[in-house]
Formats: C-alpha cells, structure tokens, sequence
C-alpha cells in the first residue's frame, strides 16, 4: 500500500440551505494513482472535488494534504496549502489575449509572490520550465500563438500544462472533457493518464462517462446522494453497480 | 467597447420586453390611449419651447446675410487662432488622461466583482454617479470661479466629468468580464495582485483602451464649448469674435472646429479598429 498523497476522510457538507451535500465522504490518492469520482448531476462529486481543494469549508471531517489538515487553515497558510494540488476545470480557463507560454508561466506565479510578478511581469526564470511542460502535453509547436486561437482540446491540454507548471503532487480535474467532442476527451484522458503513470501524480477526475472510467482509472468512486457507494478497482466493480448510480435519478426525478 | 454596448443595449431590450410584445399592445385600447397621452404631451413640448416654424421662413434673410459677412474664412487669423487650437486639443487631452488614471481604482472599487468591500462599493458607486451627473459645462463654471479663467480650469471640468462617464463603463467591462482565469490564477497560489495584473488587466485592457480614446474624441468636441464659459481654447474665441460682430473669423474658427474634430475622429476609430 502506498501512502496517500490526498486523503479525504469523513467529509460532511451541509450548505446554508440546509441541504446535505457530503455525507461521511472519504477519499484517498497516492502518488502515480488516478481515481475517477463518477455519479449523477447533483450527487456530491464537485461539492467533494472542491472540499479537497480547499475552495469549500467542509462542515464536518478532515482533508489531509501531505499529512496536514487544511480544512482549519485559512488565508495565505491555506493557499499555500494547496500549491500542492493543481487544478483543472470543464472549461480551459486561459487568459484569450495572451501567448500560450504566458498562461503556462501563470501557473508558477505561487512560487512567486514578489513585486515584479505583481505588475504583471512573468517571472523570466521559469520560461524554460513552461516549455517543457507544453512540451508534455504536446503543445511546444503553440508556444507563442494567442490562447484564444486554440480548439477546445487543445485549450484544455494548455490548461493541464498551466497545471503542472505549478509543479503540484496532485492533479483535481473537475470535468475536464464535459465539453469537448470525443477525440479530444481521448486525448485528455490518455494525457492524464500518463502524468499519473510516467510523472507520478496523483490524479482524482471527476466524470460522466462510465466507459472512459473505466478505461482510464485504477480506482473509481462511485457516489450517490453525497455518499460514496463503492470504491475499487474498474475490474471490481459489476456494470450493475454502475447502472444503479444513475438509475434512481430517474425515479427521483419523476416523483418531483 | 462594441461589445459592452451591445450587451447593454440587448439587457435594456430584454428588462422592456414585456411591456413590448405584440400580444399587449396590438390595436388595444392601452395603445390608443398611449398615443394620446404621446401626442399630448408632444403638444404642451412644442408650446413651451414657443415652436414657430414661421419665423424660420422670416428669419432666413438675417441667416443669409450673416452668412455673407462670413465669407470668406479670415485666414490671416490663422496662425494667431493656432495657440487655441491646440489649447482645445490639450484640454481634452491632459483631462481624458487624468481621467483615466483616477477612473481605473474607482472603476475596480465600482465592480462587484473585483471591489474590496461593500464600503468601497458604494462610496465608488456614489462618486462615479456624482461625476457623471453634474454636466462638464456645469463643472466648468464652478471651476472658472474657483481657478479663474483659462484652460486649466477646462481640463478639470473635462477629467471630473470624464471620471464618471469612464468610471462607470469601466466597471461594466470588468463586471462582464470574464471570471474562469481569475478563478484558475486564485487556484495555482497567486495573491489577490497577481491574479488582478495577470488575469484582469489583460483581458479587459484592450476594451479600457477602446472606451478611453472614444472618451477622448468626446472630449475634444465639449472642450469647444467648454471656452463659451470662460474655460480657454477654441470656445473662447468664437464667443469673442461673436461678441465683436467678427463673422469671418467665426467661420475661420468653424472651419478650424471642424477639422480638429474630423481629425480626432478618424484617428481614434483607427486607433481603436487596431487595438480590437
């Protein structure tokens, strides 16, 4: 067993409305690990993906990052917390006007937190960083077109590059190819497979697609209503299992 | 800038759609009685601003022999009337660029989205609203009693009154901006300045830029008026020769009006083609 870069354990999340997002949610990644959260719209995996990163408080349980609770820090302690996970998002996110390089140098800018960075100056030194990683995902031959020029799946392997520039132990991938057509979800899918495998990272996506799950992950979650239903390895898991995340959707929906 | 004003204008459009559509208004009689109410008060507007079209036909005569003491252009005054000229041109210029620069932390403040707290919301909200409320003539005069006459007096009235108009379109940018990279930068560890300078400021630069030099064009063309008060440049002049029956070189001075603001025209809708 390997230790866990990532550990969510107990997480509980009830928002001001009253409703119960995250009911004793637990969750673990270790490094070179990837873990696909699946289940319906509205079934708590974005509210957990958040709770990890530190974007939303838990109300209840803890969030372990390299062995260090972040869900009682606040404030630059806790932005400092989370340089350790990168994230990505449904859309690419890129600045449209500036060069592909220059999003991709964004990313280091935690690790520089000074005067010139502040007026807007990229920090010169990581230049050479910012290449490789748009090296890795494929889009060196980009580096000085504007972002706004790129496809969808292109934009979106920029956006994992801003990622890694970052030089995070994990990588959260929130929907990372919702919106993009099927050959450019393959490729984003088979790119975070491999800085899993090849770089190390822990990744935890989260997805609706059952069979890109299942192909890619070596664990996936399933939840349900805020709970985790299962939690294991794509051969472990009976296509049954799988139905039964989606199907009450139905039900639910029809008795409202 | 296009695009902000046509974002606005389609909001406008979908707030009136209601009281818009075919269905309420076709043929009722709301619709009648709303056309009586228009033409009325169509009626009591022409009574009060004493509309005789009679007296245009009457008063051609004086028009026509205004127009012939005017003739030709007195272009001996040229090089004296070069000084104002380019007072009018500088008035715009130094006012428009104040502006700017005291707009853009008001503009961050008036912005929900970027503003620092509710105070600084509403106390930016209320200054912007003062700015743009009180017309630039009207600053003006305040200012040429306080200052005394001469331009600098018009360059202030053209930056208060521009603080507001900019003030306020500023913000709209930055409200409508939009927010994923602000969000991605806050996500990788960058503080609150970093992520204004690397994700705010260049995705709505080049649209400040566009709305600053359409305000400079605006500019240009008040800062002609802005002489009739008192406030130097090209206004000032044509209210003297005015007041000394110079009617040559009045019409120097419309000649001299209308290519500045042809000029200014053209270049900052060049200007702005290329930044966009």
């Amino acid at each position: 067993m390997r230790t866990a870069l990532v550990e969510a354990d107990g997480l509980g999340m009830r928002y001001a409305t009253g409703r119960l997002a995250l009911d004793g949610a637990s969750l673990s990644v270790a490094a070179g690990e990837m873990v696909v959260i699946l289940g319906h719209n509205g079934c708590g995996k974005s509210t957990l993906l958040k709770c990890i990163a530190g974007l939303l408080r838990p109300t209840a349980g803890q969030v372990l990052v390299a062995g260090r609770d972040i869900t009682s820090l606040s404030g630059r302690a806790l932005s400092e917390a989370r340089m350790a996970m990168a994230m990505v998002f449904q859309q690419a996110r890129l600045v449209g006007r500036r060069s592909v390089l220059a999003n991709v140098v964004c990313g280091t800018l935690g690790r520089h937190r000074n005067v010139t960075s502040a007026l807007g100056i990229l920090p010169r030194t990581e230049r050479q960083h910012a290449m490789e990683c748009l090296e890795e995902v494929g889009l060196a031959g980009f580096a000085t077109q504007r972002a706004g020029t790129l496809s969808g799946g292109q934009a979106q392997r920029a956006s994992i590059a801003r990622a890694l520039a970052q030089r995070p132990a994990a990588l959260l991938a929130d929907e990372p190819v919702a919106s993009l057509d099927p050959e450019a979800s393959e490729e984003v899918m088979r790119l975070l497979r491999r800085i899993s495998s090849s770089d190390g990272l822990g990744v935890i996506c989260v997805l609706h697609q059952p069979e890109l799950a299942r192909r890619y992950a070596d664990r996936i979650l399933g939840m349900r209503q805020g709970r985790v239903m299962f939690d294991d390895t794509p051969g472990a898991i009976a296509d049954r299992q799988m139905q039964a995340l989606y199907e009450g959707v139905v039900i639910q929906g029809l008795a409202a | 800038m296009n695009a902000t004003v046509k974002v606005r204008v389609e909001r406008e459009r979908a707030s009136r759609g209601g009281l818009m559509t075919p269905g309420r208004w076709g043929g009722s009689a709301l619709g009648f009685l709303g056309l009586f109410v228009f033409l009325v008060v169509l009626a009591q507007s022409a009574m009060v601003v004493q509309a005789r079209p009679q007296d245009l036909i009457t008063g051609a005569h004086g028009m026509a022999d205004i127009l012939r003491r005017a003739m030709p252009p007195d272009f001996s005054k040229l090089q004296s009337e070069l000084w104002p000229a380019l007072e009018t041109v500088d008035i715009a210029f130094f006012g428009t660029t104040v502006a700017v620069l005291l707009a853009v932390p008001l503009a961050i403040m008036a912005a929900h989205n970027t503003s620092p707290g509710r105070p600084f919301y509403a106390a930016a909200r209320s200054l912007i609203a003062l700015c743009r409320a009180v017309p630039d003539l009207v600053w003006a005069l305040l200012f040429v009693t306080a200052v005394g006459l001469g331009p600098f007096p018009g360059a202030l009235a053209v930056s208060v009154h521009s603080v507001g108009m900019l003030g306020r379109l500023f913000a709209e940018v930055i409200e409508d901006m939009d927010m994923g990279p602000v969000e991605a930068l806050t996500m990788t560890g960058a503080n609150r300045l970093q992520v204004f300078s690397h994700a705010v400021v260049p995705s709505v630069l080049p649209s400040l830029l566009g709305i600053a030099l359409y305000r400079l064009d605006e500019n240009i063309r008040s800062s002609l008026v802005l002489g009739f008060v008192g406030a130097g440049g090209l206004g000032f002049e044509l209210l003297t020769a005015m007041n000394l029956f110079q009617y040559r070189t009045v019409s120097l001075l419309l000649v001299l009006t209308f290519v500045i603001v042809i000029l200014t025209e053209r270049m900052s809708a060049a200007l702005r083609r290329r930044i966009g």
